[in-house]
């Protein structure tokens, strides 16, 4: 019998659909934990991951960062990569071809430092985008290099008119990346949802630091970095809690998560799909990892279908009533 | 016990103890199943036996004193072999010259062997800050230079070195060189004074260990690769090995 296990329990619907796209389960890698889907291949069964969200291009390559561009700190690490990528053109010649081959779905991740880059760098792999192409995810959130996307992420009004710009240019879904260094995610939530944006995904890392004690110097290149990791995963939940209330737009949970059951809380707080970061570059297979654990977990807990779960956050009568 | 500061950790792992070729790496998780401290830390594999496999681990830092304290029969969480092997059929040189610093003898042994089995000579030159550091098992024509003179030359290798180049003592020599970054740049200058060729095997933060994380670069001098647009070169996947021509130290 089609979808029954041994033990009798049905197996689960790890199905989830965004805007028409039909995804085989909730379980994304996060651009720039991935690289091109070549470099991990050889680790990870990548047809097995919903989809992959590229490393961010932007319209030149771009070197990156000098060293040190990594700091392990408490359950966690600093980066300061700087955006290293292959450039639009190189990425619609040789990465998009090569990743169309894996029965898989995959999301270009555009960094710029202009409106016009943006539009540009998307309006090009347009031209070129092969079958399993389904959308954009617009890093407006990257922290580490000067003229990055940061300035559009901390800015509600620009956040919206480069979305609204975006949206113009493509048909396929439209995801936009935000940034947890505001004081509150809300607005930018909303921003996205007006300017017409598929969904929205968060978050991207945090500002961190960390300073040589006997040479008084930072650690980093760029004096702060991104901190990611389980470190931030709190923060991370608490953020799509807060942008589930402000908003009716899908949304991708990242940060932190290494486990089905991180995944599982992110879906009870409001997320519908979610990101694998950090945890691939411990163990490359992590998206496959935690797609299987939260399979297995749907099961035990007879849960049929994992869009069950999203925003299933159940908070008590009388907190509410407290105003929580 | 290699040293008194040096432990080796062995375990059993067909793949890395088959494939490995000298200079190759290993990406250990400090504590399997752990999430503090989360990255693997990147090692080179200094023997091989059989289906085992074995680390050299210098206690000095949060995830090098978990996995010394490692107990036996406890599970290892290791990825590899990972990166580029030694470079050690060049064929520019008639004699090797390992230059050694420190912990950097991980690297040296099956270097030592496959140099060794291709049938050249080898001379090692082993640094240290002292002598409970050295760990000088099975290094072939070695001469030991300890920074506190407890061993051998009082001074560093490199002056140790450079005074039997100055003899002209070496034929046709190549540096293959691991250590600390200042010794590195140090052999580097040396090589390029005596225009000998000259490979050095990095180390750096890393977290993947495989190209995703692209947090181990190296600038690099090699023009036809900038051609690339690149500015960089990745330690992980590019290395750890370089001709320490192509890449500032």
């Amino acid at each position: 019998m089609n979808g029954v296990e041994s033990n009798g329990q049905a197996k689960a619907d790890m199905r989830v659909r965004l805007r028409g796209v039909e995804f085989k389960n909730p379980v994304l890698v996060a651009s720039g934990t991935f690289g091109y889907g070549a470099e991990a291949k050889k680790y990870c069964d990548i047809e097995q991951l919903a989809g992959i969200v590229t490393k961010s291009v932007s319209w030149k390559p771009r070197p990156g960062n000098p060293p040190h561009r990594i700091i392990e700190t408490a359950s966690g690490m600093l980066n300061s990569i700087g955006l290293a990528n292959v450039g639009v053109h190189t990425f619609v010649s040789e990465k998009l071809p090569y990743l169309a081959k894996f029965d898989t779905k995959i999301i270009a991740n555009i960094a710029a430092s202009s409106m016009e880059e943006y539009r540009d760098v998307l309006e090009h792999i347009e031209q070129h985008a092969t079958p399993n192409l389904v959308g954009y995810e617009i890093n407006i959130s990257c922290p580490n290099v000067k003229d990055g996307g940061l300035s559009f992420g901390t800015n509600v009004e620009r956040t919206e008119e480069l979305t609204t710009l975006l949206r113009a240019s493509t048909d396929r879904l439209l995801i936009i990346k935000l940034t947890p260094n505001v004081t509150s995610v809300a607005p930018f939530a909303q921003a996205c949802e007006r300017a017409g944006a598929d969904a929205i995904s968060l978050i991207n890392t945090l500002v961190g630091m960390s300073i040589d004690i006997y040479t008084h110097e930072p650690r980093l290149n760029t004096v702060t970095g991104g901190l990611s990791g389980p470190a931030i995963k709190p923060i991370a939940l608490a953020q799509v809690y807060q942008a589930r209330k402000a908003c009716g737009i899908p949304i991708i949970g990242i940060g932190g998560i290494v486990s089905a059951e991180d995944t599982v809380e992110f879906l009870i707080a409001g997320a519908c799909m979610v990101q694998i970061g950090t945890a691939n570059f411990v163990h490359p297979d992590a998206g496959i990892r935690v797609a299987r654990g939260l399979a297995e977990f749907l099961q035990k807990q007879n849960i049929s279908a994992v869009g069950d779960l999203v925003n299933s956050l159940r908070i008590r009568a009388e907190l509410k009533a407290a105003g929580w | 016990m290699l040293a008194p500061g040096l432990v080796t950790l062995r375990f059993h792992n067909p793949k890395v103890a088959r494939e490995t070729i000298a200079g190759q790496f290993v990406n250990v998780l400090p504590k399997a199943g752990a999430i503090d401290p989360m990255l693997r830390r990147p090692f080179s594999v200094y023997n091989t036996d059989g289906d085992e496999a074995e680390i050299i681990i210098q206690a000095h830092g949060r995830g090098t004193n978990i996995l010394a304290d490692t107990a036996e029969g406890e599970m290892l969480d290791v990825l590899g072999p990972l990166g580029n092997p030694w470079n050690y059929k060049s064929g520019d040189f008639k004699t090797a010259v390992l230059v050694i610093g420190g912990v950097g003898v991980a690297s040296m042994l099956l270097l030592t062997r496959a140099l060794v089995k291709e049938g050249l000579p080898v001379q090692s030159y082993y640094g240290a800050r002292t002598k409970d550091l050295l760990a000088l098992q099975d290094l072939t024509n070695l001469h030991v230079a300890t920074d506190d003179g407890s061993e051998g030359f009082h001074g560093s290798v490199i002056n140790m070195l450079r005074k039997d180049l100055e003899a002209r003592k070496i034929e046709q020599p190549k540096l293959f060189v691991c250590g600390p970054t200042g010794m590195m740049r140090a052999a580097a200058v040396l090589a390029a004074e005596y225009g000998i060729p000259c490979e050095v095997s990095l180390e750096t933060e890393m977290a993947c260990g495989i190209g995703i994380c692209q947090g181990c670069p190296v600038p690099t001098d090699d023009t036809t690769f900038q051609k690339t647009g690149k500015r960089f070169r990745l330690v992980c996947m590019d290395g750890p090995s370089f001709s320490a021509e192509t890449i500032t130290i």
